[in-house]
């Protein structure tokens, strides 16, 4: 699996490799969620903002597109302070 | 669909059924797992990351772990796996006299099983742990606890179950048993059937809904934790720090079921260490709100009220996500292990609660004995199933 396009980066926060998200994928991940418990891709500062799109289109070799869920988002949207939670009140 | 034979079939797919497939085809038995939807999916996939001594009960259940960290230490090369074990020893604050009063009997009991824990003031915390707030009287010490990354730990059992022979099955959703005179004969999946004359389950917090389908009524209940993770940050936290809150949190709750605080109402108490790339993780609340695996706003807020009161040191540190997942908690805070007495063939190996990482290679050691042997290393009458009783509505629903 060498070679230039092996090398590229896709997830750039946890500088996870094409490699190695297709090694991910030989190993018997079908999900984006399984992928990131083998690589760490889309764990980082974006959490997967970029690389859940092409990770997707990579899983639709070994299962069908629309069986590909998006994986459970949670907070927080952006990156934020933890004294910007404990200063919040109630709705 | 394919039907396949095995000596043993496990279900389950989390460090707890593939230590147990490991040790279970190193030791010659043919295994087939079946896991719903993929390795760390579950509790071990929402967790952190400690292998902590001090949050054990004395008696057996720190024996366990003990024995546990023991195995830790050459696990990853045994496995051939980098898991990421550390031992960095780990800390649990004390706040105010009764918690001092409440560690101080804790520790006690803890050096008499032979686990080396000291009381350490808050000065001499301070030089292990930075941020560390002033009102502290001390800390508890355990040179002993440790961390491990759970993923790979849950991988790398299940690369080296593999390795050794056993069929991992992942996305095989368990439908159904087969059953004959009252003997288990083996299990239905959505990958089709696999006969085994011994069925482990192993489905940690889930495990009491497969349960029902063969006529028993475990006492395991799911307990949510929730956990914030913040932005890679240069070392800030030395290995595990706990509160004593946590302690009385987990073994005495019916102590803080009258308060009014909201955090306490949650079961919060701090869990606090940092993953090898930088992330902190920040935990955690005990929650029983059935299979609920949402966060909640109110969730987020008491963690971290909690645990800048301890360490304020946190405060400026940025979160980038948080997680939740429920753990298989027991009435008495030990899990399952052993042959079910009335259904033939049935093994349970669930209900860890928040220790199945520690505890996860000491399990499949124990099983290992219990069904190659027919006895494990040490007694472990204290994790029999049959202490409840599984057929009636006897045990303490709490």
């Amino acid at each position: 699996m060498n070679g230039p396009e092996n090398e590229t980066y896709v997830c750039r926060c946890e500088e996870v490799t094409r490699e190695e998200i297709l090694a991910a994928i030989a190993d018997g991940a079908t999900t984006i969620t399984g992928i990131k418990k083998r690589t760490h891709a889309g764990m980082g500062l974006c959490q997967g903002r970029t690389c859940r799109r092409i990770i997707s289109q990579m899983l639709s070799g070994v299962r069908p597109a629309a069986e590909i869920y998006p994986p459970t988002t949670r907070p927080p949207v952006r990156t934020a302070k933890i004294s910007e939670f404990i200063n919040e009140e109630d709705d | 669909m394919t039907t396949r034979t095995a000596d043993v079939a496990i279900i389950g797919g989390g460090v707890i059924g593939t230590s147990i497939a490991y040790r279970l085809a190193q030791a010659g038995k043919k295994v087939v797992l079946a896991e719903r939807y993929d390795f760390a999916a579950g509790a071990t996939g929402s967790c952190d990351q400690m292998v902590s001594m001090q949050s054990k009960n004395p008696g057996i259940h720190l024996q366990l772990a003990s024995d546990s960290a023991d195995m830790f230490t050459t696990l990853g090369k045994e496995l051939d796996y980098d898991i990421e074990y550390f031992r960095h020893g780990g800390m649990i604050t004390i706040e105010n006299e009764t918690e001092m009063k409440v560690m101080t009997d804790f520790v006690k009991r803890q050096r008499e099983n032979g686990v080396d824990v000291d009381i350490i003031s808050r000065d001499e915390a301070s030089k292990r742990q930075k941020g560390l707030a002033k009102h502290l009287l001390g800390c508890t010490f355990c040179a002993k606890d440790g961390e491990v990354n759970p993923y790979k730990l849950n991988l790398g059992f299940a690369k080296a179950a593999r390795k050794a022979g056993a069929e991992l099955l992942i996305d095989a959703e368990v439908t159904g048993f087969k059953t004959e005179g009252g003997k288990v004969k083996g299990i239905q999946t959505s990958q089709g059937d696999v006969d085994a004359e011994i069925v482990i389950l192993a489905a940690g917090a889930w495990s009491p809904l497969l349960g029902t389908q063969l006529g028993i009524k475990l006492p395991i209940k799911p307990r949510r934790g929730q956990i914030v993770i913040t932005e890679p940050v240069a070392p800030f936290v030395t290995g595990d720090v706990l509160s004593a809150q946590y302690i009385v949190a987990k073994y005495h709750p019916e102590t803080l079921k009258d308060s009014t605080n909201r955090g306490i109402q949650l079961g919060v108490g701090l869990a606090l260490t940092q993953s090898a790339k930088g992330d902190i993780l920040i935990g955690a609340t005990r929650e029983f709100v059935d299979y609920d695996l949402k966060n909640t706003r109110e969730g987020i807020r008491e963690i971290l009220k909690n645990a800048t009161r301890i360490v304020p040191g946190l405060k400026g540190i940025n979160i980038i996500r948080v997680m939740s997942g429920v753990r298989p908690y027991t009435p008495d805070g030990l899990p399952l292990v052993g042959f079910v007495n009335g259904i033939e063939g049935l093994f349970m190996a669930a209900g860890h609660e928040g220790d199945g990482i520690a505890l996860s290679a000491i399990t499949g050691k124990i099983v290992a004995g219990l069904i190659c042997e027919g006895k494990a290393y040490r007694d472990v009458s204290a994790m029999d199933p049959n202490r409840f009783d599984l057929f009636g509505e006897k045990w303490s629903d709490n």
